[in-house]
């Protein structure tokens, strides 16, 4: 591809929530939300993960969510 | 009527059994309070992400519930004074899951269906792999010739 030749350029990724069969999201599902924290624990950035900032949103409510009862981390020490 | 969901944790000392026990006094709360449960899971004995009062481990139980606010607050204050939760959660939800939640389907089909999304979030990462590996072989290619 010559796109990829060209310096600064990067492929615009699409959020992984919106469009057809893209998962919900859901403070229950421990595997995709692994997906979207640190290995530290921590929430990704939507810019490293091109969530949409509303799904980022719900997301983090999510992951919070998980935590609170003990199915994620606050942090892996 | 709202619509809620809730989540507790059973210490894990206490029998299987016991947690059924515990279950059906709670869905009491709430049907005398003139709510209906519209499903119970039992999750089973699972890791705990961190300590939570000294337990590792613990029995998650999921109450899919359809009841007044006043029904669901008492079956709460129930849930905060018996000494075997370890902790719980109740949140409002638009719409409840009639089919098993993700939780149980992971465990029946060890999670098959997402398959084909984590995929393409590896996908890049091997690129980046690959591009790192090509590079010290060519230059070491060019030193030999």
């Amino acid at each position: 591809m010559s796109d990829a030749r060209r310096p600064f350029f990067r492929r615009r990724k699409t959020c992984p929530f919106s469009g057809e069969g893209a998962p919900k999201i859901d403070y229950k599902d421990v595997k995709l939300l692994q997906r979207f924290v640190s290995e530290r624990g921590k929430i990704m950035p939507s810019r490293i993960t091109a969530v949409s900032s509303k799904k980022q949103r719900e997301l983090a409510k999510a992951i919070k969510r998980a935590r609170n009862i003990a199915l994620l981390p606050f942090i892996v020490s | 009527m709202p619509l809620y969901e809730t989540v507790f944790i059973a210490r894990q000392d206490v029998s299987t059994q016991q947690v059924e026990t515990l279950t059906e006094q709670m869905s009491a709360f709430i049907t005398d309070g003139e709510g209906t449960v519209a499903k119970v899971e039992n999750w089973g004995l699972r890791n705990l992400a961190y300590k939570v009062k000294k337990n590792r481990k613990g029995h998650y139980v999921l109450m899919n519930i359809d009841a007044p606010a006043a029904a669901v607050k008492e079956m709460e204050r129930n849930l905060l004074l018996n000494e075997d939760i370890l902790r719980h959660m109740t949140i409002r939800v638009e719409e409840l899951e009639e089919d098993d939640s993700v939780m149980l389907q992971s465990k029946s089909s060890r999670g098959s269906n997402r398959r084909d999304s984590e995929d393409s979030d590896d996908a890049p990462a091997a690129k980046a792999a690959d591009t790192e590996e090509t590079t010290p072989e060519e230059t070491s290619e060019k030193g030999e010739e």
